[in-house]
């Protein structure tokens, strides 16, 4: 073990001189004309297609103002069908499709609740315990995945070793 | 383009240790460079800034990766290299490294064993002797506190001499 200070101080300069004088690596030669191709890709795209910030001026102003409008609609909307929801007796054919629609609906969490009612806890479990197994093989396979089709070919071919 | 690519793409490199995501990262670099081309063409600076958007890009990709595959893929390599680099330098520090190579060589070389220091160690080396960031900087950039930035180079140093002095590569 050689951990004085004045070797540390040596080992410091030194590499420090030889990382300094390293020359560049070469970039691929398919960098440029990935980039070109690139800028191509984008350049051919139609306004609204690109990133918000390269939209004309007045395209980004009647976005934000339909934004603003539609937000201001679906509160006044929201308000108003809550209302119209609370007098539902003295409504017309609009109200009884909706009475429906609540009906349906009442019906289909009624069933979902008998049928959960109906399984075993032993075979909810089960399930359960089959989805998490599941998720992490698929998590450890992505991962597997990763390392060796990732990481390997970067790996040096052993010089050191 | 041509003249700053080769700087770009080894920052890239360097930092990632990875030559794909090196070369993806080169061209959001010069992909950002495009949309700033009016600022840039004739800035003296220009050079700065694509390496200091090259570095930004490859920090948040390392970060990136390492929240994503930490758990199955660098935990065990960082503490398994972590345990070797500990030991330290077990040889004198010679006077020179790697001289009798030619520099394509030594860059190589050397490029291959930077490929080969754990992440943490590999960034704050990169970052210290090729970029100019103080430890300080090292330690805000990598929200690192500063004896860890400095014992993670000490320890990069330490594992880097071996690997050049092996094989018969170094005099």
């Amino acid at each position: 073990m050689n951990q004085d200070p004045p070797d540390t101080d040596r080992l410091e300069g030194l590499l420090d001189r030889t990382l300094r004088r390293l020359p560049l690596r070469r970039a691929p030669r398919t960098l440029e004309a990935r980039v070109l191709g690139e800028l191509n890709r984008r350049a051919s795209q139609p306004w609204w297609r690109r990133s918000f910030t390269h939209w004309p001026h007045a395209a980004r102003a009647g976005f934000v103002a339909t934004g603003v409008a539609l937000a201001g609609l679906v509160l006044l909307g929201g308000s108003r069908l809550a209302m119209a929801l609370r007098t539902l007796e003295v409504a017309g054919p609009a109200s009884a499709w909706l009475r429906r629609v609540a009906a349906g609906a009442g019906a289909a969490g009624n069933l979902a609740a008998s049928l959960a009612d109906a399984i075993p806890q032993g075979w909810l479990d089960l399930g359960l315990a089959a989805a998490i197994v599941l998720y992490a093989c698929l998590f450890g396979l992505g991962a597997a995945a990763y390392r060796m089709l990732y990481l390997q070919p970067q790996k040096p071919a052993g010089e050191f070793r | 383009m041509r003249a700053y690519q080769d700087m770009v793409f080894s920052t890239a490199a360097r930092l990632t240790g990875n030559d794909a995501p090196a070369e993806d990262i080169a061209q959001e670099t010069f992909l950002r460079a495009y949309e700033n081309f009016a600022h840039l063409r004739a800035s003296p600076t220009a050079g700065g800034w694509l390496k200091t958007v090259t570095t930004n890009l490859a920090l948040n990709h390392l970060t990136r990766y390492r929240k994503r595959w930490r758990f199955f893929s660098e935990l065990k390599i960082d503490d398994a290299e972590e345990d070797s680099a500990g030991l330290a330098y077990e040889s004198a520090v010679p006077d020179t490294l790697l001289e009798h190579l030619g520099s394509e060589q030594r860059r190589a070389v050397i490029d291959d064993a930077l490929r080969r220091l754990p992440e943490h160690q590999r960034v704050a080396l990169v970052l210290y002797h090729f970029e100019d960031f103080s430890y300080q900087e090292i330690a805000e950039r990598l929200h690192a506190s500063l004896a860890k930035v400095k014992t993670d180079i000490r320890r990069a140093r330490a594992a880097l001499l071996p690997m050049m002095l092996s094989a018969g590569i170094a005099p």
